[in-house]
């Protein structure tokens, strides 16, 4: 008998059995999602983002309340222009020297590389090189961790919760968020879903079109610690200070 | 780790006395027990939450056979490995062969109260490895060489000056007490060197996901998200039970368990880990690994009075609410798990006999049950595991009651039984008692039942019953 098998046909007999019971649908109104059918999965991602579109405004402001109380300082920017100014500000004030960002289509659409070498700083972009070796993963940490700003989109929010949505990827370093000691995610109206339930119903069609990301980040402000007498202090591991600029 | 549940009586009483503690505690009810009161305030479906979350928990724990093997099948798919460990030893003892085969030299933990059942930490500095705890709270309580104080505070019971003489080298007697900023400030720094060197990391689970193999983590600080990226080989370790079936099902466990938690509407981070390094990612780990852990839950399992303590969250509301822990702190519990959920598994997973005072220490205010995002009906256990050590079977190693004691409760028992039995049994009390008594209380008694009155003074038996004065009285009244 394998370990597996030995471990398994022990909590089975804690269990009271002989055989693996293959569990039937728990009442569906209090148990788990899981014996939902594949098309109700589908209706329900279909309804979040239909929802996420016909709603924008009202869950936009949503967002930009929750987002606050969470800890992020929040913009709002009228234009791309607006927004492109946004960001030198925080450059300039932060004295940043390297910023490093992801390829969000937002950012491109604001100009955010001019922005942010108008400043005088270096911009960098968390894309994959099609080189897997170790000592390459090793430079792009070591940029990550040198880097003083990391700017990004969203790939969604959470107005419930006033937190950003971040799916590691080619041109989303998991890094660029949590590295450097400050950072900025630009929103637009669109991007904002009601509530968790509605992230996981979209996370779960994504598993069941085999398309789940390897990994996925929610962020709900700057990184924070209680641990000392019971004092919020912001900025532990992950960023000190995260500005949430949303584009109208 | 070595359970020390023995020693609760003196650690109780030490830290009864230990005004600095007393006052470190008070946080654990103005800032945890009242921001989840908050929290559930604001929730308007709070109760409805908390009943799906234990319809979710009773279902994965009935069939946690299934969704062990469901949750393995996914996690290999995904291209990770699962051992599976019978006990704290074979966890520790596959870690560290891994960790020696891939030639790691530091090793970063993210807050896992069951590696701290394995004392992991411990055994894998005493291998040579440098292995640094990277919550604040654990990273101050290794520090200070001692074992966490609360599930989601560990260094609650630490003053701004312990930290300080903690993390600088340079403090003295005497200098000004930095405040909480510049001390997390001296942490970062001190842990940002270690993230860039660190080549391993241990974390724990706070949900697995079986359906798709993944695993979610919360945390406020970040660590959760760091040591899942930057290290090459990524070990994540389970107690057996973490295991919820669908990725749905974490909407409703993520609001009850951090509401729960610190009374927030949601942590910073939540990570979900589905698999390591995709090969179009900058970073992450190039291996993932997860250790599902047995240790004794078997026996929460195969008990249906015990077995709803397997849908424990961890997330430490029980501990905030109840009103013993508050006062007695988190060592005294003797082992990983403190406050009202540990008095019902550490006796379980270490032996009652040791940990047999655990399940006194409690009023059975309900406190805990009425806090629980999961409903686990705590007061109820207690009252099992009393019973147990009352009447138990010896053979198990369970009953610490006395020989004396038992026949004491016996003949009680014999009295209660019977109108007649109990009557002459007061007669007998309130004659035997009368010359021992002082102004109609009992303040010293003989022994056996000197213990008795150590603590608390005793009512004289009145004379007459209260039956037969009513019955004169009624006499009387009748014309």
């Amino acid at each position: 008998m394998t370990d597996r098998a030995k471990f398994i046909a022990n909590v089975t007999n804690s269990l009271g059995r002989i055989d693996v019971l293959v569990p039937t649908a728990p009442d569906a109104s209090t148990g788990t999602a899981g014996f939902d059918n594949p098309d109700a999965i589908k209706a329900n991602a279909d309804r979040a983002l239909a929802d996420a579109e016909k709603r924008a405004s009202e869950l936009t402001g949503l967002m930009a309340y929750s987002a606050a109380s969470a800890g992020w300082n929040v913009h709002r920017a009228a234009n791309p222009e607006d927004a492109a100014g946004l960001i030198a500000n925080i450059c300039e004030r932060k004295n940043a020297q390297s910023v490093l960002r992801s390829t969000h289509d937002v950012l491109s659409q604001i100009g955010v590389d001019v922005a942010v070498t108008s400043t005088g700083a270096t911009i960098g972009i968390t894309e994959h090189s099609g080189e897997n070796s170790s000592a390459k993963v090793d430079q792009s940490k070591a940029t990550a961790f040198s880097a003083d700003i990391g700017i990004t989109g969203v790939d969604y929010a959470i107005a419930e919760t006033g937190t950003v949505v971040l799916h590691p990827r080619s041109g989303l370093s998991r890094l660029v968020s949590l590295a450097p000691a400050t950072h900025i995610a630009v929103l637009k109206p669109g991007d904002v879903l009601d509530s968790l339930d509605e992230l996981f119903a979209l996370e779960r069609n994504d598993f069941l079109n085999g398309e789940l990301a390897g990994s996925l980040n929610l962020i709900s402000g700057p990184s924070k610690t209680a641990d000392i007498e019971g004092t919020t202090v912001t900025g532990i591991h992950g960023p000190l200070e995260v500005h949430l600029i949303i584009l109208e | 780790m070595k359970p020390l549940t023995v020693n609760f009586r003196d650690k109780a009483a030490s830290t009864l006395k230990d005004k600095q503690i007393q006052q470190s505690l008070e946080h654990v009810y103005t800032g945890f027990f009242q921001g989840r009161l908050a929290a559930a305030g604001d929730t308007p479906d709070w109760n409805e939450l908390r009943t799906k979350g234990k319809a979710i928990k009773d279902h994965t724990i009935a069939h946690l056979d299934y969704y062990l093997e469901q949750l393995t099948d996914n996690v290999e798919k995904n291209g990770g490995s699962v051992f599976f460990a019978e006990d704290a030893a074979e966890a520790r003892k596959h870690i560290i062969d891994l960790a020696h085969k891939r030639n790691i030299k530091t090793v970063i933990k993210s807050k896992s109260m069951v590696s701290e059942e394995m004392g992991l930490a411990e055994a894998m500095n005493d291998e040579g490895f440098e292995t640094i705890e990277t919550d604040l709270g654990e990273y101050i309580i290794q520090l200070a060489d001692e074992t966490p104080y609360h599930l989601i505070a560990p260094a609650v019971h630490k003053s701004r000056k312990d930290v300080a003489k903690l993390l600088d080298d340079d403090f003295k007697e005497g200098d000004p007490v930095p405040d909480a900023t510049e001390l997390t400030m001296m942490a970062r720094k001190k842990l940002r060197s270690v993230f860039e060197r660190a080549d391993m990391s241990v974390t724990g689970v706070n949900f697995a996901v079986a359906e798709s193999g993944s695993i979610a983590l919360v945390t406020n600080e970040g660590n959760g998200r760091m040591t899942t990226t930057v290290p090459r080989v990524h070990v994540a370790v389970m107690g057996m039970e973490k295991i919820v079936p669908s990725i749905q099902d974490l909407s409703t466990m993520l609001r009850i368990l951090i509401r729960s938690a610190t009374g927030q509407r949601i942590s910073t981070y939540v990570t979900m880990i589905n698999e390591a390094r995709k090969s179009d990612e900058e970073e992450g780990p190039e291996e993932f690994h997860l250790v599902i852990m047995n240790n004794g839950r078997q026996k929460l399992l195969a008990n249906p009075q015990m077995r709803e303590s397997l849908n424990c969250l961890r997330c430490g509301a029980c501990l905030n609410a109840c009103p013993v822990y508050r006062k007695i702190g988190g060592h005294a519990y003797g082992w990983v798990y403190p406050g009202p959920i540990g008095s019902i598994i550490s006796p379980v997973l270490t032996g009652l006999k040791d940990a047999s005072n655990l399940p006194n220490a409690s009023s059975l205010c309900g406190a805990c049950h009425d806090a629980c995002p999961v409903k686990i009906n705590i007061p109820r256990m207690l009252l099992e595991l009393r019973w147990r050590t009352a009447e138990g079977s010896t053979g198990k190693n369970e009953r610490t009651s006395s020989y004396n004691e038992r026949r004491i409760w016996g003949l009680w028992r014999l009295g209660m039984m019977g109108r007649r039995r109990f009557d002459f049994g007061a007669r007998i009390a309130s004659i035997v008692l009368r010359p021992l008594a002082k102004n109609g209380w009992l303040k010293k008694a003989p022994p056996p039942v000197s213990g008795w009155t150590s603590t608390r003074d005793f009512p004289l038996v009145a004379s007459r019953s209260l039956k037969s004065r009513l019955h004169k009285r009624d006499r009387k009244a009748k014309p």
